[in-house]
């Protein structure tokens, strides 16, 4: 076993018991800073690899913390904000997740990217319950540089979020499929659902390699918004799928499913993944 | 020191040249056609330089290479423009079966021919009644005072009329389906083997239907009735190291379509198409370099399927966004047959069905990985 692999089962089981799905626990904060030193892993020589393989952990939980905001910034700006995180890289402050318990903002104007402590945060209701989210007036800003980097570590993290998300609802689908029996015998049997699911599986491996690569990628700024692209693609399209492949209990608010469905449309509304491959593309020069 | 790199990258600049030159980008799927004679010479003149059987272990001599610097130099051979390999069935298949199943004997017989690139092989595998079923075959393997004789008719065998050996899966008891099955090797020049070419949708030839009336076969591997076992351990060797070739050849194809749209003013119209083949390039890289590293992730047993689920329909696609590219003008043949082009749009037709159909994969995949119970089949 790999750091990397022990890493991330100590935070599967943390988290599996600590967090589990669609619970919010503002307790968990604390220890996964504290007690797991998840955001410090950002201080690391080659961190990417480890903050990866963490999202993807959260990312099957769809966990509420604001992990993913505060590991970025750590990785982009380092200590120049401290606590908890919240981003603002699109220009988009009418949905800002994490904001209303955020320390910081990291806004992006323009070319600049604004470090923001005082701000006001509303919050707001979103389909995706999983992932709080406000809109935020800001007051003054402290510019410190380009966004750019920072907004490809976004990418990136949403990526490795996205994939673990898909993992876990898969995974899930395919429990669903070998328990429930129609016809006197389990719908995993029925080569329709099982190619169906073997497709599922190609579309996220693909995106997993996609993700690992940027995590290890000497050219993040192509690597990252593909990986995002990819990944968010692949997450919808097992979404959707998942829903499909429960029948009728894949469409009921206490089944879980559409908790992953949402997070995977926020995720791609949010980040058109055709324009994420198009900036890709142009940035490889191709 | 010289790296291995660099020592690859030396031996092909000083001898991918003179006679063999014509060979640059020749050869592989869809055109096997191509250079026969000159690319078994080369095959010779890899043997020559030690680069056939680089992953083989020592003992069996080979020069045991790492998976790394086995990927190094399929990437510098594709860079290079390496022709395609005319003994790769011998080298990647038959010898680690040998290796893993055959005896000391076999071993000293057959591994120094493939090694010189003396020996050419094929695949005496499907036949017109086990495609996709491949535990159906029905050629017969029947013992007598000289040795087992076979009787039969395969098919898709490509290569066949320039092997020197054939490996043939056929049936030596009545035992149901796969138990009944042996693994046989059988030398292509003697009077009960005739080999016929297939012409393919794409007017050429390169694979061929091969009747075995009463061949003689010089050996067995495994024993009598272990052939099934033989045969799937030979379909694990494809570790993938050669992926990472195959790539440096899609990317090149790629780049012609890509150049040949910004020139004829199809880019804008089909941006997006062109920009998701891209994508999907980028990602057969990477589901490589992920599966052959040692990330436990990765390690689902069904990277080989998951991989042809990937490739396949990728360079389908490509084949297809090379005729929207070409536009019309892809409908003409010129007087040499077939442009490169025109020739992936047709050849790829077979990828998703060669090597185990996209259905076929599917089902592995969901067997193996998901443990999903199998369909009424079987």
């Amino acid at each position: 076993m790999s750091d990397l692999d022990d890493l991330r089962a100590a935070v599967r089981g943390f988290l599996e018991k600590q967090a589990p799905l669609g619970t919010a626990d503002p307790q968990v904060w604390n220890r996964l800073v504290d007690e797991l030193g998840l955001v410090a892993l950002a201080q690391e020589e080659q961190p990417l690899p480890l903050v990866c393989g963490v999202l993807e952990e959260t990312g099957r939980v769809l966990l509420q913390a604001p992990y993913l905001p505060t590991v970025v910034a750590a990785l982009g700006v380092g200590d120049l904000v401290s606590g908890k995180v919240a981003l603002a890289l699109d220009g988009d402050l009418s949905q800002v997740a994490h904001a209303r318990d955020a320390d910081a903002l990291l806004v992006a104007d323009g070319d600049d990217l604004l470090v923001v402590k005082d701000f006001t945060a509303t919050p707001v209701e979103v389909l995706d319950a999983t992932r709080p989210r406000a809109s935020v007036r800001l007051g003054p800003g402290r510019s410190i540089g380009s966004p750019d980097h920072t907004r490809d570590l976004e990418w990136l993290a949403l990526a490795a979020e996205s994939v673990g998300a898909a993992q876990r609802l898969l995974e899930m689908t395919v429990e669903h499929l070998l328990t429930r029996e129609q016809f006197g015998r389990p719908l995993g049997s029925f080569q329709a659902l099982r190619h169906r699911v073997a497709d599922l599986t190609v579309l996220l491996e693909g995106a997993t390699s996609s993700v690992w690569c940027a995590a290890r990628s000497e050219q993040l700024p192509v690597d990252a918004p593909l990986a995002l692209a990819l990944a968010s693609d692949a997450f919808v399209e097992i979404a959707g799928a998942a829903i499909q492949l429960h029948g009728g209990i894949g469409f009921t608010w206490e089944h879980d499913v559409h908790l992953f469905f949402k997070r995977a449309w926020t995720t791609a509304l949010l980040h058109d993944s055709r324009a994420l491959r198009r900036l890709a593309f142009e940035r490889s020069g191709r | 020191m010289t790296s291995f790199r660099e020592e690859v990258r030396a031996w092909l600049a000083e001898h991918l040249v003179g006679e063999f030159a014509p060979l640059v980008g020749t050869g592989g799927p869809g055109r096997e056609h191509e250079h026969v004679e000159l690319r078994t010479a080369w095959e010779q003149e890899l043997g020559r330089g030690g680069w056939i059987g680089l992953g083989w272990p020592r003992e069996a001599g080979g020069r045991g290479a790492s998976i790394e610097d086995q990927v190094v130099f399929h990437e510098e051979y594709a860079t290079a423009g390496g022709p395609a390999r005319i003994g790769h069935i011998g080298e990647q298949l038959v010898a680690p079966t040998l290796i893993a199943f055959g005896t000391q004997e076999q071993q000293e017989r057959f591994l120094p021919g493939i090694k010189a690139g003396t020996e050419l092989w094929c695949q005496g595998y499907s036949e017109p009644d086990a495609g996709s079923d491949l535990a159906a075959v029905r050629t017969r393997g029947v013992l007598r005072e000289d040795g087992w004789h076979v009787t039969g008719q395969k098919v898709w065998t490509s290569l066949a009329h320039l092997a020197d050996w054939c490996f043939v899966i056929a049936r030596t008891n009545d035992a149901p389906r796969h138990r009944g099955l042996s693994f046989f090797l059988v030398p292509m020049e003697q009077p009960g083997i005739e080999v016929r070419p297939i012409v393919q949708l794409t007017g050429t030839s390169e694979f061929n239907e091969v009747f075995f009336e009463d061949a003689l076969a010089s050996s067995m591997v495994g024993g009598e009735g272990d052939g099934w076992r033989v045969a799937m351990g030979l379909l694990a060797f494809e570790r993938g190291v050669s992926t990472l070739g195959q790539q440096v050849a899609f990317n090149r194809e790629y780049d012609e379509i890509l150049a040949l749209a910004r020139a004829n003013g199809s880019f804008g119209r089909l941006a997006d198409e062109l920009i998701e083949a891209w994508a999907g390039l980028q990602q057969l890289r990477h589901q490589a370099l992920r599966t052959l590293s040692s990330d436990a992730s990765a390690s689902t047993g069904v990277e080989a399927n998951i991989n042809k689920l990937l490739w396949a329909p990728w360079h389908q696609k490509l084949g297809e966004l090379a005729m929207k590219v070409t536009g019309p003008a892809g409908l003409l043949v010129g007087p040499d047959g077939l442009s490169p082009l025109q020739n992936l749009f047709l050849f790829t037709r077979s990828d998703t069905i060669y090597g185990g159909s996209n259905e076929i994969q599917r089902n592995v995949i969901a067997e193996r990985h998901w443990k999903l119970p199998r369909d009424s089949y079987s």
